[in-house]
């Protein structure tokens, strides 16, 4: 967008306003200088003698008033000239800002396009890193899984004896090969779990869930485990009927799991782990059922509180009785309370034990959690 | 409680592409008394299925050439097979997979490492008994 300048008229103005004197003088000169030379032209020719004289007096004074009276004109045709030529610098001044203006908004434009494209184009490699995240993760996951089976069933096969007796002391080194296979196992489903979490952020089926019967089924499974290593897991169930909860039974099924694996896993033999639920949040402003799972296991240190949610995260003692894990038990759990629209704490005494706490709302047909 | 009578044994087919998993499922689901049939690929299954009729199928998902989902579909379209039960066994197991093998009418879906073969001889006793 150009814009014309009007060069040429300005130039012709400025010279007309620009005369060396005041036009009142020179017009009144030039007046003077008129009845003068009438007067002399006139007395040199001797057309006017003696009483002639006297008409000289108004063609004088009437060459007088036109002069005072074009030089008059003159000073106001020299002001409009002089107030025009500063309208036009004005607007000169203004033209050139606004070209600059334009100028700029055009550099904007042009830089914003810039980034738009660089930002489509990040955008776009971002996505496709994800997407071959998510593959390579599944495929290894799976390509893992695979051989890892046949090793775990073939301990499994040798410990139960199906391939023939064994003594006591193979039958001690099986079950290390066993246990070991497991834990890999369990740290590749924790990876897949995150990556799985990550990848559906809205892929939450939120239902009517009676959360004592989900607990009960989950302890359940646990029979084993706490069996083996002499742990008293205790369910308390409430005395009154709690409402229903608003949860994906799955999510929350793996992160119950999650919790009260960690539980068992670091509390020493002989160790206790509570599980309850609370109605004492169903009268507040955010209408919710509280679960506590407490145990006798070794703590979490004062100093890596604020670190116990963080991804890869694993607290220095957990990782001293425990070598293996992914750190991502507690990083998963948070996830899935969040998207609830609950809640997780905890309170910990390092070499007493922690209790974890979370809350997830009721249900409520007519407002779903989003 | 092992049946010993060959012509009464309960036949489970076992259809798996890896070698060492399928000779150890087949061992230690035979031992628990079951007639064992197996199958290498989703191919061979599907024309195993010609004469065969097994009172289980236990399903790998990921094999060459024809897919554990297509021998399922292909399971279900016939009128002898329509009821037997199916007992998905593979190592995939990401929500679309158990939901796709749910929507073609699976009896239970098994992740591999996640399980041993005495909780996988549990789920056969549990559904051949029905």
């Amino acid at each position: 967008m150009e814009i014309s300048e009007p060069q040429p008229q300005q130039s012709k103005l400025i010279e007309l306003s620009q005369l060396p004197v005041n036009p009142l003088i020179f017009w009144g000169v030039v007046t003077v200088g008129l009845v003068v030379a009438v007067v002399l032209i006139l007395s040199a020719t001797g057309v006017v003698v003696g009483a002639n004289w006297l008409l000289l007096v108004p063609v004088g004074a009437y060459l007088l008033i036109i002069g005072f009276f074009i030089s008059y004109l003159s000073k106001i045709y020299r002001e409009r000239n002089r107030l025009m030529v500063e309208r036009i610098r004005d607007e000169q001044i203004k033209i050139d800002e606004f070209k600059k203006l334009n100028q700029d908004l055009e550099n904007y434009a042009k830089q914003l396009f810039d980034k738009d494209f660089e930002l489509t184009l990040a955008n776009k490699r971002l996505q496709s890193l994800e997407q071959a995240k998510s593959k390579f993760v599944s495929v290894t996951t799976h390509q893992l899984r695979t051989p890892l089976s046949a090793i775990k069933w073939t301990f499994h096969m040798l410990i139960g004896e199906n391939l023939g007796k064994i003594t006591a002391e193979q039958r001690n080194f099986l079950q290390k090969g066993y246990d070991s296979t497991q834990r890999i196992i369990m740290i590749i489903n924790d990876l897949l779990n995150v990556d799985y979490i990550e990848a559906d952020k809205t892929d939450y089926n939120f239902l009517p869930i009676n959360l004592t019967e989900l607990v009960d089924g989950i302890v359940f499974e646990f029979t084993n485990q706490v069996e083996s290593k002499k742990i008293k897991l205790i369910f308390v169930k409430p005395s009154n009927p709690l409402p229903e909860v608003a949860a994906d039974p799955v999510k929350i099924g793996m992160m119950l799991e999650n919790l009260i694996d960690n539980a068992v896993k670091y509390t020493p033999d002989g160790g206790r782990v509570t599980i309850s639920l609370s109605d004492a949040r169903i009268n507040s402003a955010r209408s919710s059922v509280e679960v506590a799972i407490a145990d006798t296991g070794i703590g979490i240190l004062p100093a890596e509180k604020d670190k116990i949610f963080h991804r890869f995260f694993r607290g220095s003692n957990a990782i001293q009785s425990k070598p293996d894990g992914s750190g991502l038990g507690l990083f998963i759990a948070q996830d899935i309370v969040e998207k609830h629209g609950g809640e997780i704490w905890f309170e910990s005494k390092a070499g007493e034990g922690t209790i974890f706490h979370f809350t997830l709302p009721i249900f409520n047909a007519e407002t779903p959690p989003k | 409680m092992e049946n010993t009578n060959d012509g009464e044994k309960k036949v489970v087919m076992i259809v798996e592409d890896d070698e060492f998993l399928r000779s150890l499922t087949a061992k230690r689901v035979e031992k628990e008394g079951y007639k064992i049939e197996v199958a290498v690929d989703g191919e061979n299954a599907i024309s195993l299925l010609d004469t065969l009729k097994p009172n289980l199928i236990l399903l790998d998902l990921l094999l060459p050439g024809k897919d554990g989902f297509e021998v399922l579909k292909k399971i279900r379209s016939l009128d002898a097979m329509k009821a037997v039960p199916v007992i998905i066994f593979s190592n995939l197991g990401q929500k679309e997979d158990i939901e796709k093998a749910k929507a073609l009418g699976v009896d239970d879906f098994l992740i591999k490492a996640n399980f041993t073969l005495d909780d996988v001889v549990t789920k056969i006793n549990k559904l051949v008994k029905k």
